[in-house]
């Protein structure tokens, strides 16, 4: 009997120990999968940024460039154009995330502490905001702002951005919330404060969480927008995106290596704010996540 | 007092007087729009044009640049919002399309007489209403790596179908990783297809104005272009764009392209390698026929305003003066419109300019779709027959007589 148990637990073991072999095999497997799926296009990117123009299309490709010249991340720096659309992408992203997180914190609260007629129907009317083609509203916004005169400003990409960002905020904002127990703002209450002081003194620094994750995808909104940022921003105040198609695309031709090197200047700003605010963008994240 | 008020009272006489003085002095300003006014060189070269037209007439130009690929929106955007004014560069596949805006302003009186060629105005009218003037035309034609032919045994530029399908298999064999003939394949810019049924005999529109895709010549040239693909003398899902970066390098032996072809190669290429970009009339199917290619260049409109005057102005200066024309070719490589800059030693004794201005412009035909302001609309539909052929969803003869009656539908 003892014989035969060991007989039996032998070959399970070593099944046992292939089976957890393979299955990390294709993990690991996976995540290379994906990994290169991922960072592959960045990886050419940077490699493009640094090959001379006259190798950027060389037959067949090569993985790594014959020559490195970093005379496109240069020539970012020496086009003042360039720099004041990165001013300019720089305040409207910040403009349109402030507002949308200080808009968002209020109407985000108020959907969730709050119990009036009609609060469901509105939340859901903001919501359906997000399902218009913005392609369209985009003919709207131009007559309108044409009318009143916003045409060619900050204010127009502003107003543009958040009206697009506001909703989603408001949501995140209110899923936050929903976390947060009501006996909190009871007690709060208890003590004398007001509304605002239970805002601004309790639930803001306990939300910083998904304030910063609010923050971040309204920034990340206004600073990846093209189409509104060439449309309604003028000369003056274009941000980088169209900034840097009007400058490297041509009728004939792309200067692709300016375009990669520029591409990925951009783009530092956004993945510094996303190491340093990973943890309270995952936090934020996933709290607002658990319950809605 | 009443001496104290008549001194206020001069006081703001002479003060509105010199407001309205300044008013008065107040330099002409219009807007300037194009695209070419960000990119590169261009950049450079016209806003130096403006710069030094500004300070000599007293005038302020203001530029407003929009990249190519977004410009037509743009600028139908501005002027459907009222915004749009001054002058701008148009393509001249745009003209129907801004003149139905009812925008542009009709410059025929402004014209004057004997400075610009007939075909040039011609690029830039819209039911023979001169809503532009011409800024730059050619062609879209073919070009040839000369190297390359030459090393494939290609010894003559080929002139007729058989000859360019030789020369093809001649390039194929010789390297078979060599595209022979870039021709596009690209859904996109399949329109390119529109000289190949010109050379076939085909038609795109009849006499009378109906849709004559679908007729003997169109089948047969979609037919033969599909069969290239088969041959693999062509290959699948080719651009402009790809076009250009593999003739540049030294993988295409032909292709179609505006004429700044050469100066894009020249660009584009790798600094070891041998290119000598030449055009050629497209190839013909009987000889003696007329070599086919598409009108191409730029036109510059003016918004009907109170900026008119000061805006046709300019344009008349930046498109119809030879000085500035010989400049911007030398520059860009972009042939002037007038009849003194063509006829300059510099435009003139320029072998490959003057090839393609006299065998390959000089029987371009404009783009049949271009009267219509569901031009692309209708170049997709075409674009997308002859990729079902290609792909072999369909033949030639069902897959042009489905697209006749959707741009009929368009037309009407």
């Amino acid at each position: 009997m003892t014989d035969t148990t060991r007989t039996l637990d032998l070959p399970d073991m070593v099944t046992g120990t292939r089976n957890r072999t393979r299955d990390r095999l294709l993990l690991i497997g996976g995540f290379i999968v994906v990994a290169v799926f991922a960072f592959f296009p960045i990886y050419w990117m940077l490699v493009t940024s640094v090959t001379p123009r006259d190798q950027v299309f060389s037959f067949p490709p090569r993985l790594l460039p014959a020559t490195i010249t970093l005379e496109y991340y240069a020539d970012f720096f020496n086009n003042p154009a360039l720099l004041k659309y990165l001013l300019n992408s720089f305040i409207v992203a910040g403009s349109t995330a402030v507002s949308s997180v200080a808009i968002g914190v209020y109407a985000g609260y108020s959907f969730s502490k709050f119990r009036y007629t009609g609060r469901r129907a509105l939340m859901f009317l903001i919501l359906s905001a997000q399902m218009f083609p913005q392609t369209l509203l985009l003919i709207t916004l131009y007559l309108l702002f044409a009318q009143i005169g916003l045409l060619n400003s900050y204010w127009a990409l502003i107003l543009s951005f958040t009206s697009f960002t506001l909703p989603l905020c408001v949501w995140m904002l209110k899923g936050y919330f929903d976390t947060l127990p009501d006996e909190l703002i009871e007690a709060a209450k208890v003590d004398g404060a007001s509304q605002l002081t239970i805002i601004h003194r309790i639930l803001l620094p306990i939300a910083r969480p998904a304030l910063i994750s609010t923050f971040l995808f309204a920034f990340i909104r206004g600073w990846n927008d093209f189409i509104y940022a060439l449309t309604l921003g003028g000369a003056d105040h274009m941000t980088l995106p169209p900034g840097l198609v009007l400058t490297y695309m041509g009728e004939f031709q792309t200067s692709w290596p300016n375009l990669m090197a520029s591409s990925l200047i951009v783009s530092l700003p956004i993945v510094v704010l996303y190491i340093f605010m990973q943890r309270y963008i995952v936090a934020g994240l996933s709290s607002g996540a658990v319950k809605g | 007092m009443s001496r104290k008020l008549s001194s206020l009272f001069c006081l703001l006489v002479v003060l509105m007087m010199a407001v309205g003085v300044t008013t008065a002095q107040e330099p002409e300003e219009f807007t300037f729009t194009g695209w070419s006014l960000n990119e590169g060189l261009s950049r450079d070269v016209i806003l130096g044009f403006a710069n030094t037209y500004a300070e000599t007439n007293g005038v302020t130009i203001n530029p407003v640049a929009f990249p190519f690929n977004e410009y037509l929106n743009q600028v139908i955007l501005q002027a459907n919002g009222g915004q749009l004014s001054g002058l701008m560069q148009l393509d001249v596949a745009w003209m129907a399309p801004m003149a139905a805006l009812g925008v542009l302003k009709d410059l025929g009186a402004d014209v004057p007489e004997g400075v610009y060629t007939d075909a040039a105005l011609a690029s830039c009218q819209v039911d023979g209403v001169q809503y532009g003037l011409p800024w730059t035309t050619a062609s879209i034609g073919m070009v040839a790596n000369q190297e390359l032919l030459t090393a494939a045994g290609v010894t003559e530029l080929p002139t007729t179908i058989e000859e360019f399908e030789a020369a093809l298999i001649a390039l194929e064999a010789y390297n078979p990783e060599v595209i022979p003939y870039a021709g596009i394949t690209d859904v996109a810019q399949l329109k390119d297809i529109i000289p190949w049924l010109y050379t076939f005999g085909g038609q795109v529109f009849a006499d009378d104005g109906s849709v004559a895709l679908g007729d003997e010549g169109s089948i047969a040239a979609v037919e033969w272009y599909a069969s290239l693909l088969e041959r693999n003398l062509i290959a699948a899902d080719v651009d402009r764009f790809d076009a250009r970066q593999l003739f540049a390098q030294g993988m295409v032996g032909f292709y179609d392209d505006a004429i700044v072809a050469r100066s894009l190669a020249a660009g584009n290429k790798p600094a070891d390698l041998e290119l000598t970009v030449v055009p050629l009339p497209r190839p013909v199917l009987n000889e003696g026929d007329a070599p086919q290619s598409m009108l191409w260049g730029h036109c510059v409109g003016v918004v009907d305003d109170d900026k008119a005057a000061a805006a046709t102005a300019f344009a008349l200066h930046l498109t119809g003066t030879p000085e500035i024309g010989i400049a911007y070719f030398e520059q860009m490589s972009l042939p002037p419109t007038t009849i003194e800059a063509l006829a300059s030693d510099v435009v003139a004794n320029d072998a490959y300019v003057s090839t393609w201005s006299n065998e390959v412009t000089a029987f371009a035909t404009a783009n049949p779709f271009w009267g219509f302001p569901e031009s692309a609309r209708m170049e997709t539909l075409l674009g997308e027959a002859v990729q079902s052929v290609m792909v072999g969803d369909a033949s030639a003869a069902d897959a042009l007589a489905d697209a006749a009656e959707e741009i009929t539908d368009l037309t009407q």
